[in-house]
């Protein structure tokens, strides 16, 4: 049974439209991060996944159950807020216990005082209080009950949002940024506790995050938004080593990815300026041969460059250098040991590994492309 | 939410429209009953529109019976009088509280904090015998006067004086200006936004005050339009309601058609200043 | 705390604290260190404030403390002598009907306009808020009572509520309920006024609320949805109640003090009858000064007046430092 599925939603806000047809499923149990740039539509999409955003079209299942037309209350989905949305009246007990007193009081019996009074509410507050116990021991703020949100530091206030959450078993998480108002330290602990409670927790999640190492790191699949649409879905390896499109492959991967300007001939090699790079396509005309940093290397023979610079990360050595035809700025992530072996000013010929390059037409569409022998284009 | 479709919107508007409504109902009303002749007001009919048009005799009576435009006049010397002394006291003390450090700093303004304590109606009966005692009731001195200095204009301005950088206070001291060029030329025209909310809520105060002039104008060729309208009742019994409307409409409607021009301004300014009424 | 959101960074150059514009803390503040003591300042300081000095100490200070001493004899205007008689003024109070009448008057029209105006405002803001149409038009028509001269206005209602020709007794007579005689009966009077008075106040709260609305973090309906609250009743008292609560405490107080000083429509309509049934405190300290001159009563009701004044304030202040404030 799947967690959540997206059927070719779409969404206008007057005549802009923000989501132009999303479709996506997330599987029972699985962390999946929505990544794009700012605008892309990825927010809009999680409020339209939470109930808090009507679609104008498409629609909504969770666990199976078609909630297009259910608000958000009704959807059994909980929610962790960018600046977390924590009540600032409430202390945290009492944050962390709304979602369990919304539901399991009725309005009557949340009446300040006179509620209390009525027949069975007592022993209703005595379980809600145990259940936001042991999610507050679950994120060790155990000891912060008592305080209110003021009272809290920023990843305080983060234990109790996500507490907020996880305290009614929903069947499914959204998160929205929830580390973007951390500072970078706690970002990267929180990243792992949050992937922790995931497991124990074992609900669907949909993270978004603009930070594409959040969502390389945290997620089982990746979601990569662009103007309202999802480009690609997969694993976080799946979209970094085999992008569909050039878009994906220059959101993904930092440094970016080198794009040159590249040319299919007629018999399928695929050449950069005048330099074969031992690749072959089908069809022929321009197009673009993209390249990690990491697979492309000085060589005896390639694409003649200059080297204008050179960084030094102690992991490893990027290589700024400059295409001496073309004038395309291209990256090399070095072994560090490398670092003597080449000098600014100095032309190298660099040869991209023919197995990891990839293809793009000029619509940024990916081209089928395979290994030659580089002998064989010479023949 | 935002975009909801009107049919759902309707009960919300419809309540919002009978509240206001009600609270229209006196603005119309006035309007209506000052064109009536007296005989349709007399009928308690509820029908708006005159079968008879009575705007040239209720106006017109109106203008001869007091002199409207004196009171009107004398409102507005007495608003921008009050205005003009206490932004010249204020914006000099706000700018020294704020900005300079003196001793006895704190004690000014543990002064000033205990005059916004104090509605001015406290002060009436000395404030009354002094003038009294100097013989200036009866003129604008005595209606102008006790307003000059504003507590509250000081607290306002000292707190957006707190806020203008000090090194643009420096910049201007370096620039080779004097203290008090640096209060009109640097700081008041910084703190704009605060003066103008100031300038409404005191026009506003003042303009429709009754209280402190009852007390000190005895003369007619001094009131101010909220006395020149009592002075109207009185003179007429009261019974004439369509010259009483056109009076009250005259009187009100330079300060309501100002509202409507600067919306936002007027409701930034007394919401804003409002806590001294 | 926001009350007046609509101050917005259009016209505030420099972020100013506006909690104590706005909230009117009187608790001085810390002095901040402003580490520039040069010789000339102090001179130059005392110069600038002085203008302001002098007139306060005129119009403000000298003659606070002439009333204070005024209310502890039996002066009387024009008199050539008078006598310290200690609290006789105070005494003379407790036996004077016309002065009890005054104290009450003005309480029930107190307990009758703060709570309605407020009441009714915040419905009115919850309304104007709930929905994006005519957010800026709604907003002007309930504000205009409180531009309009209250004189002027009070007559208009005159008029509205004439036993015989009005309007609203035409009303009532077509659906054929009684027609009370609103402003002459001593039953009828002070809840007319009063009706006047929350038509004149409703305005000026109703802005406050809306700023305070607007402050309310957008998210925090999210949240509350998405933690089960289904209507806007349940939002209402999760979110909207409690994040308002800084501003109600300041709306309850402005009003309070605003109502307290009820003069003007008094004066215009009833001049404080039929017999004693719309006197209230300002108007006895009016009458009492000005028509009967005397100013050692009067000066001594002024008191009294001040004294309920400054009550409400520290109450203001004691709860604004305790309760209300969530960071």
């Amino acid at each position: 049974m799947s967690g959540i599925v997206l059927h070719d939603i779409q969404k206008s806000f007057g005549a802009t439209k923000v989501l132009r047809g999303v479709s996506l499923s997330v599987a029972q149990g699985e962390f999946l991060s929505l990544v794009g740039p700012s605008g892309c539509g990825k927010t809009t999409l999680m409020r339209i996944i939470a109930g808090l955003e009507a679609v104008s079209s498409g629609a909504v299942q969770i666990a199976g159950r078609d909630v297009t037309a259910l608000r958000a209350a009704d959807r059994d989905v909980a929610m962790v807020f960018q600046n977390y949305a924590l009540y600032p009246h409430l202390t945290v007990r009492q944050n962390i216990g709304v979602p369990l007193m919304m539901r399991r009081l009725s309005a009557a019996e949340r009446i300040p005082f006179i509620g209390g009074l009525l027949p069975g509410v007592a022993e209703k507050q005595r379980t809600i209080n145990a259940d936001v116990a042991n999610a507050a021991e679950m994120l060790g703020i155990g000891k912060l009950m008592d305080r209110k949100p003021a009272q809290l530091s920023g990843g305080q206030r983060q234990r109790v949002a996500l507490g907020r959450a996880i305290v009614r078993h929903p069947m499914a998480f959204l998160m929205d940024e929830p580390l973007s108002n951390l500072d970078a330290a706690l970002r990267v602990t929180t990243r792992s506790e949050i992937v922790a409670l995931h497991r124990r927790v074992g609900a669907s999640t949909v993270y978004v995050t603009h930070d594409q190492s959040e969502a390389m790191t945290m997620s089982d699949r990746v979601a990569v938004m662009m103007d309202g649409l999802i480009l690609q879905v997969g694993t976080p390896e799946d979209i970094y080593t085999n992008p569909q499109d050039l878009r994906v492959a220059a959101f993904i991967g930092s440094p970016s990815i080198n794009m040159l300007a590249a040319e299919v001939a007629p018999d399928g090699h695929v050449t950069v300026g005048p330099v074969p790079v031992g690749v072959g396509a089908s069809g022929h005309g321009p197009a673009i041969l993209a390249i990690r940093p990491e697979d492309i290397a000085p060589h005896a023979t390639g694409i003649a460059a200059r080297i204008e610079h050179q960084e030094y990360l102690g992991e490893s050595l990027l290589v700024h250098a400059r295409v001496l035809d073309s004038g395309e700025q291209v990256i090399c992530r070095l072994p560090p040991e490398k670092r003597r072996q080449v000098a600014r000013g100095e032309t190298v010929h660099l040869r991209p590994d023919p197995a990891k390059a990839l293809l793009f037409d000029g619509d940024g569409r990916r081209l089928g492309s395979r290994v030659l022998s580089l002998e064989d284009a010479h023949g | 939410m935002q975009s909801r479709p009107l049919i759902l919107d309707l009960p919300r508007l419809a309540l919002l429209s009978l509240a206001a409504f009600v609270v229209l109902a006196p603005y119309i009303w006035m309007v209506a009953v000052s064109v009536k002749p007296q005989d349709e007001v007399f009928k308690a009919s509820l029908s708006l529109i005159p079968q008879k048009w009575a705007l040239v005799e209720n106006y017109g009576k109106v203008l001869a019976t007091i002199p409207i435009w004196t009171y009107i006049v004398n409102g507005l010397i007495v608003c921008f009088g009050i205005l003009f002394f206490q932004i010249l006291f204020a914006v000099p003390a706000a700018y020294a509280l704020a900005k300079l450090n003196f001793r006895g700093r704190e004690l000014v303004f543990g002064f000033v904090m205990l005059g916004l304590l104090v509605p001015y109606q406290t002060t009436a009966l000395p404030l009354y015998l002094g003038i009294h005692q100097l013989g200036l009731l009866n003129s604008y001195t005595a209606l102008i006067a006790p307003f000059t200095c504003s507590v509250f204009a000081i607290f306002l301005f000292r707190q957006f004086f707190r806020a203008i950088p000090d090194d643009l206070i420096n910049a201007a001291r370096i620039d080779g200006m004097g203290e008090f060029s640096i209060v009109w030329r640097v700081v008041l025209p910084n703190a704009l936004p605060a003066a103008t909310a100031f300038a409404i809520f005191s026009v506003v105060a003042h303009w429709n005050d009754l209280f402190w002039p009852l007390i000190v104008i005895q003369k007619g060729d001094l009131y101010t339009p909220a006395m020149g309208i009592l002075a109207f009742r009185s003179v007429e019994a009261g019974e004439d309601y369509g010259a009483l409307m056109a009076a009250a409409l005259l009187v009100t409607a330079p300060l309501v058609l100002a509202f409507l021009l600067a919306q936002r301004r007027f409701i930034e300014g007394i919401t804003m200043t409002g806590l001294k009424g | 705390m926001a009350t007046v959101a609509d101050w917005g960074p259009a016209s505030c150059p420099w972020k100013t604290p506006m909690a104590d514009v706005a909230m009117q803390s009187p608790a001085v503040k810390a002095p901040t260190a402003r580490a520039r003591t040069l010789r000339g300042d102090a001179g130059i300081a005392w110069l600038l404030t002085l203008p302001a000095i002098l007139a306060y100490c005129a119009m403000i200070l000298l003659p606070l403390l002439a009333v204070l001493a005024l209310a502890f004899t039996d002066y009387e205007f024009g008199a050539r002598s008078f006598r310290w008689i200690g609290f006789g003024n105070f005494a003379d109070m407790l036996g004077d009907r016309s002065f009890s009448a005054s104290i009450r008057n003005t309480v029930i029209y107190c307990l009758f306009v703060a709570p309605l105006s407020i009441g009714i405002a915040l419905g009115l803001a919850v309304l104007i808020e709930a929905g994006a149409r005519g957010r800026a038009f709604w907003r002007a028509v309930f504000f205009l009572p409180v531009v309009s001269l209250t004189v002027a206005m009070a007559t208009a209602w005159q008029y509205l509520l004439h036993p015989s020709i009005g309007p609203v007794n035409a009303l009532l007579r077509m659906v054929g309920a009684g027609t009370p005689n609103w402003l002459g009966s001593s039953d009828w009077v002070i809840v007319s006024l009063g009706f006047i008075g929350v038509w004149e106040n409703v305005g000026f709260n109703l802005v406050l609320f809306l700023a305070g609305l607007t402050a309310i973090p957008r998210e925090l309906y999210a949240a509350s949805e998405i933690d089960g609250a289904r209507s806007g009743w349940s939002k209402f008292w999760l979110v909207t109640w409690p994040m308002l609560g800084p501003t109600m405490l300041f709306v309850i107080i402005i009003t309070m003090t605003r109502s307290i000083r009820v003069f003007d429509t008094v004066q215009t309509l009833t001049q404080g009858g039929p017999n004693n049934a719309s006197e209230v405190l300002l108007r006895t300290i009016y009458q009492e000064g000005f028509h009967y001159f005397r100013f050692g009563y009067s000066a001594a009701i002024t008191l009294v007046f001040l004294v309920i004044v400054l009550g409400l304030m520290l109450i203001q202040t004691r709860l604004i430092d305790r309760r209300v404030h969530y960071g």
